[in-house]
Parts: structure tokens; C-alpha cells; sequence
């Protein structure tokens, strides 16, 4: 178990007959997803658009994308895991508790209806947002849902992908994976890339008050981290990098004002499928880069003596 | 300038054979001579002196191998730790190692330069700011092309002249430099869950095209533009059991036109299933032998941890299959995919053994050391760091025979290894890891000790034990600059790209935006990649 089956999106819009959306709200959060990728989109393969595609969604509640799906599944708040597991039984024509099926929320009609859609599509494509990665079960919903679109393809061509946002936070997990080899939660102070998500990860490290200063680009924690990793926050002396006035600024230190990237400083953006795309910039800003503000603040740390935490480490070697 | 005196040099391309002579270099180059005080000199008498290694065929960049190194912590936390210091940057070695650790890396070894061989267009953007991240090497880079929809609809209409200009717009467009072929039609038919296992039949979802033809096509667009490396293909039916009728069909499809055979180890097998799998390296090799248009590279395995990584999306799905561990697959919209599957090569398994044998052989039964190269197909076959462990093998019969004992006797009657007594020489070691990549990329300024050529040499202890040899070079010289000495990075320099622009018909533009705007998701100006941002790149112009 593990990995990830996935492609473009342009994939999805060139073939995808079954488009489902998993604990999402698409229509809300992703307004151009439809459009651009994947219902209303006329592709290659699907020339005749919304009409050649059929779109199921899945969520605990009626969102704003239900009016634009052909099938709404409304799966009891917190029973995510137990429905993917059920359509994996399904799918291997394995047994299942009708009983247990109930508390999910859904019949196991609805699921064996799914599971046949599933299996007789052309091309489908799973897209899952927050509310399967980060509602009960957290990452094993997601193993969840991987794994079933990697059996699938013993039947059928099936994708996935996870609903990715915030700006380009993609683009941060590239660069991540490529400089340290791990996307996220890398703690380098022992002068090479560690990794641990639950422990170096943002919040436990705030959490614990174990960093004594923070630098922040692209993001408002103070808007949405828990309390006492925003409280450390305003404790240690706090730098945010960013356009606008946020939250976090509120409680930081310092804020440096900078130019929006994309509006009015150049860059790359990776999309959620992981596109490279370069950003143009068609205004002049007063206020500097994001770059260049870096480079400077480094420029000045650089004249410090080095700190070469290659005399003393001790590293366990391989 | 800087003269090392008194080694003894390879430099097969220069028909020197373990002459004792001084290398000059002035300018990042080597010369004839150089005088005065300024010559920095370093003794190398005692010492072996190579050109800097070529790397013909490696995944060392971009979404695929980044895919990969997402998918494996574990791998990196059993990795060796890369710390950083004034001097270098942090990062993971290790199967995938990071961008920083893998310049350092194929320094240490000794190699100067790298061609990454598979980059999806649509994804060149961060293949080169991969590259631009690994220091030290320079740089050259492979376009996946053989299921590229755009190509392939111009194939089935006939379309030849069109589909030139296509081909030559789309590697300035990805700031490439060859033409790579991948499983030809099956990955475009992988797109919907098929394959393409017969070189005669339709591609799936077309009527005439075959990958017979797409193969016959791009080899002669790419002699047809003069491209300085020829068609690089991964043939059909990786893998699999019997796959060298394919093979051999693939190079009798080839016949008139220059090709390099990718990784030929994984297509070189006899049998029917898993269970009568056998080598089929001899009848590969004898063909390959009498036809002197091909050149190959081994893609040997070596037993161990490995990351298997192929745009080939269908027999990723089977080893899936086979192995039940993670399967990461990605397919690119129009124009390839790609497939993840971590493996491990067991010495006791007779699939793998056979596989190891298969590698050594064709490097022991090809004839020409000027047309078989040192791969190991990294991350597929085993890292790059283990090249050493095969020049080993490959030098020392009484070693080879040692590592045979400890095969599966079921094995052993499925090779020809144990009957193969030849023992490389230096001189061919510097042919099969320097000078004939080198040539085989085109490449006049690499693997070669002439004046004019760059300066990138690598000087060696002179040891009994090869592996140790090979492994710790004295020194390595990257442009006239000393960048290794006794194990250590001494300077890092940044390493240059080498790309190809070959003309092309401007028009061409006119007829691919209306397709642009009806198969991509990016808009037709967001999709070349832009030349400001290769800085120092080595642009060559074709007529």
C-alpha cells in the first residue's frame, strides 16, 4: 500500500467519462476546476463536454457543488474511512455487513452503484479535498482512497488527486522534496534534512515552543493554527513576508511589506498536479520581492562567522 | 593553468593507451603546453589519468524522480546524511539522492557529465531548475517524443515534414538536447490501461500508426535534423520474459539510421513466463555486433535497494502487480507518463540473477567498447554511486566467478556468464565510462584529453583492488578546477547546460495553438521554457 496513481490534468479533461469529488466543495473553493478541467471542459476524447461526463460528489453536507453533480453521496460526518473501505471490499467482491454499511450514512446499493460506475467507467478520476484529509482518520483516509484507485486499475483507467491550495504550496513541496528529499516537516538543525511530520511539522514545533524565532512567507498561521502555536508565535520574535497586513503581522515583530507575486514580481507557481507555470508580472510594485528581501536578510546573516555544524555533528551513516 | 605531470594517461579517443604524459590546461581547457610559475602542477606519476566520466543514461531530475523521492522517506532516513558547511549544501544520498548531493556525488565519482534521459515537455520547466540545483556536472537532457499525441496524429495522416518541424519546435520548447523514445505507443495506449506489446499492430485509439513506424519515423527525423545524439529508445516490452524478438525487431526497424539502445539489459530475455526466463544476451549481442548504427548502454542490476522509475506507465502497473508494494504513477497530458515502483534485487531470486548476469554480459559480449556504455539505468538497475561495483566485475574474471557461486544453481544454466573469460582493460574502461558516451551524445569537447577539449579529468591511485580504485578518485578536475581531492569537495563550480536548437519552420507555431488551446490545460506562450532562465547554458545552433 502506498504511492499515488495520478496524471495532468489535462488528462482528466482530454478522457475523464466519471469525475468524483471527494470531501471538497469545488464549486466554491476551486471555482475554475470545472471549467478549465474537468466537468464543463471539452476535451479530446470527450468532445461533447458536461454531457459525456458524469460527476459524483461525496461530502457530510450539501455544499454549493451538489446543484452541479449528477450523483451526491452524504456519508455520515467522521465514516469516510469505513465507505472507502467498503467500496474496496466491493470492488474484490468480498463480503461486507450490511448492518455496519447503514452507519456509514449510505445503503450498500448506493456504494455497489458506485463501485459498478467505478469499474465501467473509460477513464475516472478521484479528486479529495480537506474534508477526507484532515476529518477523522486523517492520513489513513487518504492511504484509503489511494489505494482503491490503484486497484481499480486492474479493471478500469483510474486517477487521483488531492485538492491542493493555498496559493502554491505545491510549489513549496516540490522544491522541498528536490533539496531535501522530504516534502514537509524537515528539520535541519543538525545541519542535514530530517523528517518527521508530528514532530517537525509547523504546529508541533510551535506547540512546543521548541524554535526561538520564525520566519513566515506565503502563509497566515495567525488565522488558522491552534492557540498555543499562535501564542508562541507572539511570544518569539515573529517575521512575515507579505503583501497585505495579516493576522500573523498582527502578532509579529516585524512585517515587511512585499510585492505580489504574480501581480507584480515574476516567479513559478507549481498547479496541483504538480505544472510548472511561470508567473508574469504586469504591474510595477513599490515594495520589493519576496526574493529580494530574502537575499538581502541573507546577505547580512552571511557576515556572521559560519555556523558548520559539520565540525561536530554526529550522523548516523547508512 | 595547471599541468599534471608524469601520469599514465587513457585517452581512447586520442589513441592513447597508458602513456606516461603530462596534461596541460589553461582556461577551463586542455592545451598543448603551458609555462611559467603560474602552472600550478600536480604530481601525478604512479597515477591513472581519465577523461571525466559521461553518464549517457540517468534519471537524476525532474517530476518523475521528484515523485519518487516523495514516496520514499525511508529510503532517505536510511540515506547517507549530506551536512551542510560553507562549502556545500545540505541534503539526503541515497537511491534518489537530492539535487546538491547528486552533483557531489557523481563528482566524487569521477564523472563530469550527466544526460537525464527522459523529460516530459510539459515539465521541462522544473527538470531544469533541478538541474540548475545539481552542481559541478554539466548537463545534457533527453525529450520523451514517442507518445507524444500531436507526433502521433501527424504519423497516422502522413504527415512527415510537418512532424519535423514539431519535433525540432518541441526540443527548443523543452531546451533539450536528443530525442527520446519510450515504450513507442504504449504509454499513449497506457492512457487508456492498454499497451502496445506488438511492433507490427495498431497503436490503440489509431488506425494505421504502429510502433514500428513511430520508431522509423523519429530515427529518421532525428538523423534528418543532424541532432548530435541519435534516437535514444527504451524499446517495447521492457522486461518481459521473451522480450528480445521485440528487441531485435526494434533494431531491425532501425537498420539505416543511427539509434541508441537504451538500457539493454531489461530487454534482452529469453522464455515464456517469470518461471523460463533466461538470457538472451549472446543473440542480442550478435546481432548488435554486425550493425554498426546502434550503440547501447548496459542498464546493468546490481542486487540491492532499488527505485524503479520508467515513463514506461504500463509495466510499472505490472510490477505493481507483481510486487504489491507502492505503485506511483503519472501521466502526462498528450505527450507521455510515467510509473514509480520501488524493488528490491535479491541475489537468491533466479529472475534477478539472470538480470545481473544478462548486464554483464552484453558488456562482455559486445565487441566494441566504442558502442556498449557503463549504466546502470539509475535509479532502475542499482544507483549510479555503484558503478564501480560493475567496472569491478567487469575487470576481474576470478571475481565475477566468485559472485557466480553464490547465484541460484537454477540460474546458472539460464546465462552464458560463466563461459565468458574477458577481462576489460583501463583503456576500455575509459571507453565504455568517458569517451564513447561521449561521442555517442556528441559531444567533441567531452571524453577526451585533446587540446580544445574541456578540461574535466579525473585522476585515480592506481589500486589491485578495482572497486576501491574506481570508487575514490585522487582527484577529479571539473573545467581546469580542482573540485575533489582525496574524497573531499574542494570547490564547487556550477555545471553547464547542454542544449540543441535545431531549425525549424517559425509557421509551425501557427498550426500547433489551436491544438494547444484545445488538448493542453497551459496556455501555448506558458509552455516553451524560457532561455532567460538556463543561464550559462551551452546553446548549439543546428543549420
Amino acid at each position: 500500500m502506498g504511492g499515488k496513481v495520478t496524471c495532468t490534468l489535462g488528462e482528466v479533461k482530454n478522457r475523464a467519462d466519471l469525475i468524483i469529488y471527494w470531501g471538497g466543495n469545488p464549486a466554491d473553493c476551486h471555482p475554475l476546476h470545472f471549467s478549465r478541467y474537468t466537468l464543463n471542459a471539452k476535451g479530446k476524447h470527450v468532445p461533447q463536454g458536461r454531457k459525456g461526463r458524469t460527476m459524483v460528489l461525496v461530502d457530510v453536507r450539501e455544499t454549493p457543488s451538489v446543484r452541479f453533480s449528477d450523483i451526491f453521496l452524504q456519508v455520515r460526518p467522521g465514516k469516510d474511512f469505513e465507505v472507502v473501505t467498503t467500496l474496496r471490499a466491493l470492488l474484490k467482491n468480498r463480503p461486507v455487513d450490511e448492518a455496519r454499511v447503514a452507519e456509514t450514512g449510505l445503503t450498500l446499493e448506493q456504494l455497489q452503484n458506485l463501485v459498478d460506475r467505478m469499474k465501467n467507467a473509460r477513464f475516472g478520476v478521484l479528486f479529495f479535498g480537506m474534508g477526507l484529509t484532515m476529518t477523522r482518520g486523517k492520513h489513513m483516509n487518504s492511504a484509503a482512497v489511494l489505494t482503491l484507485v490503484a486497484e481499480l486499475n486492474a479493471f478500469t483507467k483510474f486517477v487521483s488527486m488531492p485538492m491542493r491550495g493555498h496559493g502554491n504550496v505545491t510549489g513549496a513541496d516540490v522544491v522541498m522534496r528536490w533539496t531535501t528529499g522530504f516534502p514537509f516537516g524537515v528539520n535541519l538543525s543538525r545541519g542535514y534534512p530530517r523528517f518527521n511530520p508530528g514532530e517537525f511539522s509547523t504546529i508541533d514545533v510551535l506547540v512546543r515552543g521548541d524554535n526561538d524565532a520564525a520566519l513566515i512567507l506565503g502563509a497566515d498561521p495567525g488565522a488558522t493554527m491552534p492557540q498555543p502555536a499562535i501564542d508562541h508565535l507572539a511570544r518569539i520574535p515573529t517575521i512575515v513576508l507579505d503583501p497585505k497586513l495579516t493576522h500573523t503581522s498582527r502578532l509579529a515583530r516585524v512585517h515587511i511589506t512585499t510585492a505580489t507575486t504574480g501581480i507584480s514580481a515574476p516567479g513559478t507557481a507549481y498547479r496541483m498536479d504538480e505544472i510548472p507555470l511561470p508567473l508574469k508580472p504586469i504591474l510595477k510594485s513599490p515594495y520589493p520581492t519576496d526574493e529580494e528581501v530574502i537575499r538581502r536578510i541573507y546577505e547580512k546573516v552571511k557576515v556572521k562567522p559560519a555556523w558548520s555544524p559539520a565540525a561536530y555533528a554526529k550522523v548516523p551513516c547508512a | 593553468m595547471l599541468r599534471i605531470s608524469g601520469g599514465r594517461v587513457y585517452d581512447p579517443a586520442n589513441g592513447i593507451q597508458g602513456e606516461v604524459k603530462d596534461i596541460c590546461i589553461a582556461d577551463g581547457r586542455i592545451v598543448n603546453d603551458v609555462q611559467g610559475a603560474a602552472v600550478r602542477t600536480i604530481p601525478a606519476s604512479g597515477m591513472v589519468v581519465f577523461p571525466g566520466g559521461v553518464d549517457v543514461h540517468t534519471h537524476v531530475a525532474g517530476a518523475a524522480l521528484n515523485f519518487a523521492r516523495g514516496m520514499t522517506p525511508e529510503n532517505h532516513r536510511a540515506a547517507a546524511k549530506f551536512i551542510h558547511s560553507p562549502l556545500l549544501r545540505a541534503g539526503t544520498g541515497g537511491i534518489t539522492p537530492t539535487t546538491f548531493a547528486t552533483g557531489y556525488l557523481y563528482a566524487g565519482m569521477g564523472y563530469t557529465t550527466v544526460n537525464e534521459a527522459a523529460v516530459p515537455i510539459l515539465s521541462a520547466r522544473h527538470t531544469h531548475e533541478e538541474l540548475r540545483d545539481t552542481p559541478i556536472v554539466d548537463k545534457s537532457s533527453c525529450v520523451l517524443m514517442a507518445n507524444n499525441e500531436i507526433l502521433l496524429d501527424l504519423f497516422e495522416e502522413g504527415e512527415t515534414e510537418r512532424a519535423r518541424d514539431v519535433l525540432a519546435w518541441l526540443i527548443w520548447a523543452a531546451k533539450g538536447y536528443g530525442v527520446k523514445a519510450v515504450n513507442p505507443g504504449g504509454v499513449a495506449a497506457w492512457k487508456w490501461g492498454k499497451d502496445a506489446k506488438v511492433l507490427s499492430d495498431p497503436v490503440h485509439g489509431y488506425g494505421k500508426v504502429t510502433p514500428a513506424i513511430i520508431i522509423a519515423q523519429l530515427a529518421a527525423i532525428v538523423d534528418h535534423l543532424r541532432l548530435p545524439h541519435p534516437l535514444h529508445i527504451h524499446c517495447n516490452n521492457l522486461g518481459v520474459p521473451g522480450n528480445v524478438s521485440t528487441t531485435l525487431e526494434t533494431m531491425r526497424v532501425l537498420e539505416g539510421h543511427r539509434a541508441h539502445m537504451a538500457h539493454l539489459q531489461f530487454h534482452a530475455y529469453g522464455g515464456d513466463d517469470w518461471t523460463t526466463l533466461r538470457s538472451e544476451a549472446a543473440a542480442v549481442a550478435e546481432y548488435f555486433n554486425a550493425h554498426p548504427n546502434l550503440t547501447a548502454d548496459a542498464g546493468a542490476i546490481l542486487f540491492g535497494n532499488s527505485v524503479t522509475i520508467t515513463a514506461d506507465g504500463p509495466w510499472q502497473h505490472l510490477l505493481y502487480q507483481l510486487t504489491g508494494r507502492k505503485w506511483g504513477n503519472l501521466d502526462v497530458e498528450n505527450e507521455t507518463g510515467c510509473g514509480i515502483v520501488p524493488y528490491v534485487y535479491k541475489g537468491s531470486n533466479v529472475v534477478n540473477a539472470v538480470q545481473w548476469a544478462v548486464g554483464l554480459e552484453l558488456l562482455l559480449l559486445i565487441d566494441d567498447p566504442w558502442r556498449i556504455f557503463l549504466t546502470t539505468d539509475h535509479p532502475n538497475g542499482a544507483c549510479f554511486w555503484r558503478y564501480p561495483e560493475v567496472i569491478h566485475l567487469l575487470m576481474d574474471a576470478s571475481f565475477r566467478r566468485e559472485c557466480l557461486r553464490k547465484l541460484p544453481s537454477r540460474a546458472l544454466k539460464r546465462i552464458v556468464l560463466p563461459d565468458v573469460d574477458r577481462e576489460y582493460t583501463l583503456s576500455e574502461i575509459a571507453t565504455i565510462t568517458s569517451a564513447g558516451p561521449a561521442r555517442a551524445l556528441g559531444m567533441p569537447r567531452k571524453g577526451h584529453l585533446g587540446p580544445g577539449a574541456d578540461a574535466d579529468v579525473t585522476i585515480y591511485n592506481e589500486s589491485p583492488d578495482r572497486g576501491l580504485m574506481f570508487r575514490h578518485p585522487r582527484y577529479v578536475l571539473k573545467g581546469g578546477e580542482v573540485v575533489v581531492e582525496e574524497g573531499d569537495i574542494r570547490k564547487v563550480v556550477d555545471g553547464r547546460e547542454l542544449i540543441v536548437r535545431p531549425a525549424y519552420d517559425e509557421n509551425i507555431e501557427e498550426y500547433l495553438r489551436p491544438l494547444f488551446e484545445q488538448y493542453y490545460t497551459v496556455a501555448f506562450e506558458n509552455y516553451p521554457v524560457e532561455q532567460e532562465r538556463l543561464e550559462g547554458a551551452d546553446i548549439r545552433e543546428l543549420g
